[in-house]
């Protein structure tokens, strides 16, 4: 028996020894229930330990070529310096995978050291195992109790810096893992990482802030910013503000975050509501994101109201420049007038362009709402109508003071000699060109020889028609 | 039970066990959705050792919007309208968070109380105050919190039922109302001008005689 020739002990009390190693393996069991398993009458126990950190650590996972050019692992830190780390194969992790380790305690034990009969961390992370086993095996002390500490001193990630595998990167505690396969080894470290963390918050129990309940982790969501809320308040919460339109609170309801503004991402919206409450989320922030934009236009069918953009590559006071297309119902209509497009060349049936010069007009030049209004319908545009605008105005004015309309078929006719006896070249109309009235044509002087009538012997009047008009009563009306 | 009803129980349930806060939370009636919120005015303020109640009405949909509140408890102060109690705070309005809870919005508005925000105010008047000359307003505070929420004023001793003093209540100069009223103007007409006017402090050197008589003519 070696190991017993090896502790110079070969007197000791067997019943004492069982007594000690029952005694250890129930602490053992009560404080690691996950960890231990075995029969302690056949002396053969297994260990499984897993790798936790109380904080995140960033590990660097490195292929084992690089170790040997570089030379003597972790006492050349400048060497193995930031530069010669691929970051492509850095990773946060919280934890490692496990490593398992199958133990004989002899019946001596602990007067005499176990023997590891092998030692394997789970995905062979750990380059090491050989010297890890000699490290185990060298905190053996005389009569005691052993298991406890291996477990701990595995548990915490201690070893790996007896280990050399932990170096000072600016100022960081970073774990380098040499490995043959790197590309391999990363995927699978992660995955374990993040199952083991989705267990761990599925189990553990969060006081969720809204309904200030105690609740289980597997009913709770973790958001982006790491606050954690149980889901049917997230839910409620968030079917509100999506109901009401409110797509800006949609998101960590935090009372800090909520004054950073920080909103839900899709992955976080989809995983609390309904697809049809997601579908309108989308909606509205597509909708507050068109909205920034000045040249956008409602779609006039009132049961799609989609705002729709101006279109692009068009010139810029070209007349397509008043074409928009709704891209949700199809309907292609006029920015100008929002009646279904009426061509690049024809005016708009029914003038809108009154209304929107006098807008623009009526701002102060070179305002904020004046390059809106140009955005939305082109400078040019806007500068073309306006001249035109003017203009029209100019010959409004004349028309109105220096011509009458005919009655019949409005068109304007300027006097320049004779009698107030007016009849229409174009229709044929008698009219009156002080009133405007029309006139009989088979008789059509009785209108200035009925006494008493406005027009009372008024066919030849050769005064200022302006001086004249004003003060007839009732005249101002036309 | 609906998930708001137990909140709101759990939330006045909390506030009772909580002693060091000292923040109240009372039933009106029978409804837990009308409730009375109470607590100490702030050391080292104006409103120290008054007492200020606020009427708390839990909307329908609480706690994802916010819980209305108002001082019920006549107080001075830029952010709170001297007439109606309406607070204006951030919390109450779009930066609340169904985190919030009674308590902690209580806990800001006490907070508030130390730390007046004239530049956002709900009351315009009170706001020029604080601008115009900071002592005078606390003078003018201090002596609301006396008269109003039960604080001890000069003499040390609540007085809650001594006669009120319509140009301390005013934040007035005694002998500015003084003047003006020697013109022969009646005194509340002269209180309620100066105070629009703002007549307190270095502000008294900006408007002219004529001004205020202007305002007083006025029908």
């Amino acid at each position: 028996m070696a190991a017993q020739t090896s502790s110079g002990r070969t007197d000791v009390d067997r019943a004492e020894c069982a007594s000690l190693q029952g005694e250890e393996w129930e602490v053992l069991e009560s404080i690691y229930p996950d960890c231990v398993s075995g029969n302690l009458t056949s002396g053969l126990v297994k260990l499984e330990i897993p790798i936790e950190f109380p904080e995140p650590r960033t590990v660097y996972i490195l292929d084992d070529r690089t170790q040997l050019s570089t030379g003597n692992l972790g006492s050349d830190t400048a060497v193995l310096g930031p530069s010669s780390i691929p970051v492509s194969s850095s990773l946060p992790l919280t934890t490692l995978p496990p490593l398992l380790l199958d133990v004989l305690l002899p019946a001596t034990y602990p007067y005499s050291p176990p023997v590891i009969q092998t030692l394997h961390a789970t995905n062979s992370w750990l380059p090491s195992c050989l010297k890890l086993q000699r490290m185990l095996l060298e905190m053996w002390q005389d009569g005691e109790g052993l298991l406890y500490n291996w477990i701990e001193l595995i548990r915490s990630g201690e070893f790996l810096e007896t280990l050399g595998m932990c170096s000072d990167v600016n100022g960081e505690e970073v774990i380098r893992i040499y490995h043959s396969a790197p590309h391999l080894l990363t995927p699978l470290l992660k995955v374990y990482d993040q199952s083991t963390q989705l267990t761990r918050f599925s189990q553990t129990s969060y006081e969720c802030q809204i309904c200030l309940t105690a609740i289980k982790g597997a009913r709770c969501i973790s958001l982006s910013c790491s606050h954690v809320f149980c889901r049917a308040c997230l839910e409620d919460f968030w079917r509100l503000c999506i109901t009401e339109g409110d797509v800006g609170h949609v998101g960590c309801p935090d009372p800090q975050c909520v004054k950073a503004g920080r909103e839900a991402n899709e992955e976080e919206v989809r995983r609390v509501v309904t697809e049809e409450e997601v579908r309108r989320w989308k909606w509205l922030r597509e909708k507050r994101e068109l909205e920034k934009d000045p040249s956008i236009i409602h779609c006039p069918m009132s049961f799609c109201q989609r705002p729709v953009l101006k279109p692009t590559n068009v010139d810029d006071g070209s007349g397509w420049e008043r074409l928009r297309e709704c891209p949700d119902c199809g309907y292609s209509f006029c920015a100008y007038c929002k009646r279904t497009w009426h061509g690049p060349l024809s005016d708009c049936p029914i003038s809108m362009t009154e209304s929107f010069v006098l807008e623009y007009l009526a701002l102060p030049e070179g305002s904020p709402e004046r390059e809106v209004l140009e955005r939305r319908f082109g400078r040019n545009n806007i500068r073309k109508l306006v001249a035109k605008y003017n203009e029209e105005q100019a010959n409004k004015q004349w028309l109105d003071s220096s011509t009458m309309s005919c009655p019949s078929c409005q068109v304007h006719v300027e006097k320049s000699l004779g009698c107030n006896h007016m009849t229409c070249t174009k229709c044929k109309t008698h009219f009156c060109y002080r009133c405007g009235d029309k006139l009989q044509a088979n008789d059509p002087y009785v209108h200035f020889s009925t006494p008493g009538h406005r027009c009372y012997s008024k066919l030849f009047d050769f005064q200022s028609i302006d001086d004249e008009w004003q003060p007839v009563e009732g005249f101002d009306l036309l | 039970m609906d998930a708001r009803l137990r909140r709101v129980n759990k939330e006045i349930a909390d506030c009772k066990n909580d002693q060091s806060s000292n923040i109240d939370i009372d039933l009106v009636d029978n409804s837990p959705f009308h409730l009375v919120g109470s607590f100490d005015g702030p050391e080292g303020t104006p409103y120290e050792g008054g007492h200020f109640q606020v009427d708390i009405v839990i909307p329908e949909s609480y706690p994802f919007q916010p819980v209305k509140m108002k001082f019920i408890t006549k107080i001075y102060h830029p952010n709170v309208s001297s007439a109606s109690g309406a607070i204006c705070l951030d919390i109450l309005k779009d930066a609340w968070s169904p985190v919030l809870t009674l308590k902690s919005t209580l806990i800001s508005l006490q907070s508030l109380l130390c730390s007046p925000e004239p530049r956002d105010p709900q009351d315009a008047e009170v706001a020029k105050h604080y601008m115009t000359s900071k002592s005078s307003f606390e003078e003018t505070a201090r002596y609301w919190t006396e008269i109003y929420a039960g604080g001890p004023g000069k003499t040390g001793k609540a007085r809650a039922s001594a006669p009120k003093d319509e140009v301390a209540i005013a934040g007035l100069d005694p002998a500015h109302v003084q003047q003006f009223q020697s013109l022969g103007f009646e005194k509340g007409k002269v209180i309620d001008v100066l105070r629009r006017l703002n007549y307190r402090g270095a502000n008294v050197a900006n408007i002219n005689d004529d001004r205020v008589v202007e305002e007083l003519l006025k029908p």
